[in-house]
């Protein structure tokens, strides 16, 4: 269902940022993606939401060439894929609520659609009594949760998780883990996470991808954190 | 359908709730708008009055040459083509001795007219009369001298020279005014594409989620494009007020004229409606471009 085939991008002011990269991940997989700093992921994210377009190959996502996409064709493509943030990026001045109902809004949903899904992503993020509540009001953990309800509101086919855990200590990390597991499991959705979290990789196993200045240098299907040193 | 209708229900909703959730921003743009609206409603006022001046008095400037007493239908016809041979004339209007005395009787009270038709009877001293209008811009003073050589010619005179003076005098002001007015149309747009700017700015967060879960640029854009149309008209209710009630005050003050007899003002209804549909359509297009441009700046920079 996503399939990069020799895909190199080099930004406009000559930074190299990916080199020649193949990958294929399956329907209803759970990816990390790690590697230092600047070693790409970020561009990686950018090229599969089709904010970026790869300077050589393919980047086939759903049957979709997106580096081919028109631009007036992005909006749609992108409603295949669900984002979150590690800062989270929720609307201070609206409610768990209205957060959530914001990303089905701005598609232009029915209201009764919008409740129902609402409340169902609610439920599966463990916020049923949290409707009412600003995002001030909750703590980091559980406002990464209306932000993975968000992303999710629509029912993308992918998930990125961009450091999901980055602002968060062990113990709610582990339980955001424990969320987009159950959401992998029960929606079916395709989820990659970027991470640094070495804990959080040794502990829940799953396909590791590792990137490395703009290669990817290690494709684990067993998991575990890659250190070469 | 009725995702179009819900699109475009939302559209307004946004829009207008854009508008109340920055209301201090909304006003301060508004504000820019009420002003320069204000300005181009007494512009257009000014300029609108001086286009009917200036017809007026374009109407009244002519040369009147009266004919000597022995002049007969044929010289009357001798006279009236060598006067169109003139340059500069436009147009020849005869008028008959008996005419001339009615309009010169006209000019008096009831006892006045029954007092002059009963000393003169017949025999008035008034002669029959050419009135020629002239194009515009044509040389009164020589027209009336070509006149004058004419056989059969008693008398050329003619009048409102300085009117037409005037006139120029303030043709120039309004070209003037017509300047400023686009300068600050200009200003108009600049402040509400900037406010616009700075709401987009502080909700770029939203703009940046709109765009994460795939809302088209349409539906980002034309809640902003909505509130800048609301924000145009918001601006333009004082104006249309100070337009209507300020115009009719104005009209019964001066009493219908300005001055004097020969500038009457235009009647406030419908002229009052006419202006105010102008200020709030143009309330609206300044809402429209300003917001326009400044969103559309905004979504450009992405894919």
């Amino acid at each position: 269902m996503l399939e990069l085939k020799q895909v190199s991008k080099t930004y406009k002011n000559g930074v190299n940022a990916l080199y020649d990269i193949n990958l294929k991940i399956e329907q209803g997989e759970f990816v990390y993606i790690i590697g230092p700093t600047g070693s790409g992921k970020s561009t990686l994210i950018k090229l599969l939401d089709g904010e970026e377009i790869p300077t050589k190959g393919v980047v086939d996502v759903l049957g979709i060439n997106v580096g081919k996409l028109r631009h007036s064709k992005v909006p749609k493509y992108r409603r295949n894929i669900g984002v979150v943030f590690q800062d989270f990026r929720l609307l201070e001045r609206k409610t768990v609520f209205e957060n959530i109902a914001f990303a089905m809004e701005v598609l232009n949903e029915p209201a009764k659609v919008i409740r129902k899904r609402v409340r169902q992503v609610m439920n599966l993020v463990g916020l049923d009594d949290k409707g009412a509540a600003f995002p001030a009001e909750l703590s980091g953990g559980q406002q990464q949760r209306v932000a993975i309800a968000r992303a999710i509101a629509n029912k993308p086919k992918i998930l990125i998780a961009d450091e999901p855990t980055g602002n968060l200590d062990p113990g709610k990390s582990d339980e955001i883990m424990v969320l987009l597991e159950k959401i992998n499991r029960e929606e079916g959705t395709t989820i990659l996470m970027v991470t640094h979290d070495t804990v959080l990789v040794n502990k829940h196993r799953k396909r590791t991808l590792v990137l490395e200045a703009g290669h990817l240098v290690a494709d684990m299907t067993e998991g575990g954190y890659f250190s070469h040193e | 359908m009725s995702k179009f209708f819900r699109r475009i229900g939302r559209y307004f909703k946004e829009g207008f709730w854009g508008v109340v959730r920055h209301g201090a921003m909304a006003l301060s743009s508004a504000s820019a708008v009420t002003i320069t609206l204000t300005i181009i409603s007494i512009f257009l006022m000014f300029s609108f009055n001086l286009d009917q001046f200036t017809r007026e008095i374009e109407g009244t400037v002519q040369v009147s040459a009266t004919l000597e007493y022995e002049c007969d239908g044929e010289d009357e016809l001798r006279i009236r083509d060598a006067i169109l041979k003139i340059e500069g004339v436009d147009k020849v209007t005869y008028k008959t001795r008996e005419e001339e005395f009615d309009y010169f009787v006209e000019m008096y009270d009831a006892d006045g007219k029954a007092g002059l038709r009963e000393i003169y009877g017949d025999q008035h001293p008034m002669h029959a009369a050419y009135y020629i209008n002239v194009t515009s811009n044509a040389d009164l003073k020589m027209i009336a001298s070509e006149v004058a050589k004419i056989e059969g010619i008693y008398e050329t005179s003619y009048g409102g020279e300085g009117a037409v003076l005037l006139m120029d005098a303030l043709d120039s002001v309004r070209y003037g005014g017509m300047i400023l007015v686009a300068a600050l149309s200009a200003l108009a747009i600049f402040l509400i594409s900037n406010t616009i700017k700075l709401t987009i700015y502080a909700r770029n967060k939203e703009i940046a989620i709109m765009r994460a879960v795939g809302a088209s640029n349409a539906d980002i854009r034309f809640p902003y494009v909505i509130e800048g149309i609301l924000i145009g008209l918001l601006g333009s209710l004082v104006p249309v007020g100070l337009t209507i009630f300020g115009y009719i005050y104005l009209y019964r003050f001066l009493g219908g004229v300005l001055l004097t007899q020969m500038w009457p003002l235009i009647a406030p209804h419908p002229f009052v409606l006419y202006l105010s549909a102008i200020l709030v359509a143009a309330g609206v297009i300044v809402g429209l471009v300003g917001s326009f441009f400044s969103v559309s700046k905004y979504l450009r920079w992405k894919r």
